[in-house]
């Protein structure tokens, strides 16, 4: 069975549909990556909760880091990926489809933003800042593990209409 | 704050979670029927491609989005399965206007055009499969309806 969708048959129709993307990416790799991230960000929540600010902003900068690694090299190449590609993927049947990895990437760049918050308030002082950014990030990443929600999909289909992306017609056609 | 306090306030946090899980998850795919709307043409979706004979499957993706390749897989096989039906896919990335004109708040959202160009239903998120078979076999005019009087 071929993993790949083949369409030949079938251009896509609208004007401006999409262009045939090359999904490369098993969706699922992206879920084990944010079953991980929400449980060390549940973690930041107790630090901060229990008063560890310092443990409980640490956590989160490395958190941070990691969705900074994650927007910028790409969803596919993200460390959680990786250990997925490793020990995760060898022991599970081939997936049903292959993904696009800008999606994914974009909810990374959507954590890096949230969890960048609450960093930059943590460290001015504003120590309760930490555990509400992890929070809002772990209902996120806890969404996409458990019942494969897409925020960053939906986030972007709200930026494109309120006009901050994606303005004007479509330049290829 | 004390640590079962604290562990508790995390536990709480994770039954929000997956309460909001499950309200989204449960409105995912379902069919709302569109009463009495204007009939549309190829041109309001920005489609160059005619509508189907008997029914159009109009599909508003983004770039970003992973369940849309495959929505378009799956509409695409049912269009080419049934002779007169047509499928659209209509990319919101460059077309914020249609996203507002047609108050699309996730992607994919399908929408079925009858035969005239009519939105029947409309679908948010991705549908399944029967459930689209179900709904053209329904479409008013369709031979299925006819053969069924």
């Amino acid at each position: 069975m071929p993993l790949l969708p083949a369409e030949p048959g079938t251009p896509a129709a609208g004007a401006g549909a999409p262009r045939p993307r090359r999904p490369d990416l098993d969706p699922r790799g992206p879920r084990f990556g944010a079953g991980i991230t929400a449980v060390l960000l549940l973690v930041v929540v107790f630090l901060s909760l229990t008063g560890a600010s310092a443990a409980a902003l640490s956590l989160l900068v490395v958190l941070a880091a990691l969705f900074a690694w994650g927007a910028i090299a790409g969803a596919g190449r993200h460390p959680w990926g990786l250990l997925f590609k490793r020990f995760v993927r060898p022991r599970l049947a081939p997936p049903g489809e292959l993904e696009n990895p800008a999606p994914p990437t974009f909810a990374q760049g959507v954590g890096l933003l949230v969890t960048l918050v609450g960093v930059v308030l943590g460290l001015v002082g504003l120590a309760p800042a930490v555990g509400i950014a992890a929070a809002a990030a772990f209902v996120a990443a806890f969404l996409n593990a458990v019942f494969d929600y897409c925020l960053g999909c939906q986030l972007y289909l709200l930026l494109v209409r309120s006009g901050l992306l994606g303005r004007g017609p479509a330049s290829a056609g | 704050m004390d640590p079962i306090l604290a562990l508790g306030s995390v536990l709480a946090l994770v039954a929000a979670a997956t309460g909001l899980g499950l309200a989204w998850r449960a409105r995912q795919g379902r069919f709302t029927e569109v009463a009495e709307a204007p009939a549309l043409t190829p041109a309001d979706v920005a489609s160059t491609a005619q509508f189907g004979a008997e029914a159009t499957l109009v599909q508003f993706s983004t770039e970003h989005c992973s369940r849309c390749p495959g929505t378009h897989r799956m509409l695409a096989g049912v269009a080419r399965s049934r002779p007169g039906v047509v499928h659209v896919e209509v990319d919101l990335t460059h077309r914020a206007d249609l996203a507002r004109r047609f108050q699309v708040l996730q992607t994919p959202t399908t929408l079925i055009l009858d035969r005239t160009g009519r939105v029947q239903a409309r679908v948010g998120g991705a549908p399944h499969k029967a459930g689209i078979i179900a709904h053209l076999d329904d479409l008013p005019g369709s031979r299925h309806a006819t053969l069924a009087r």
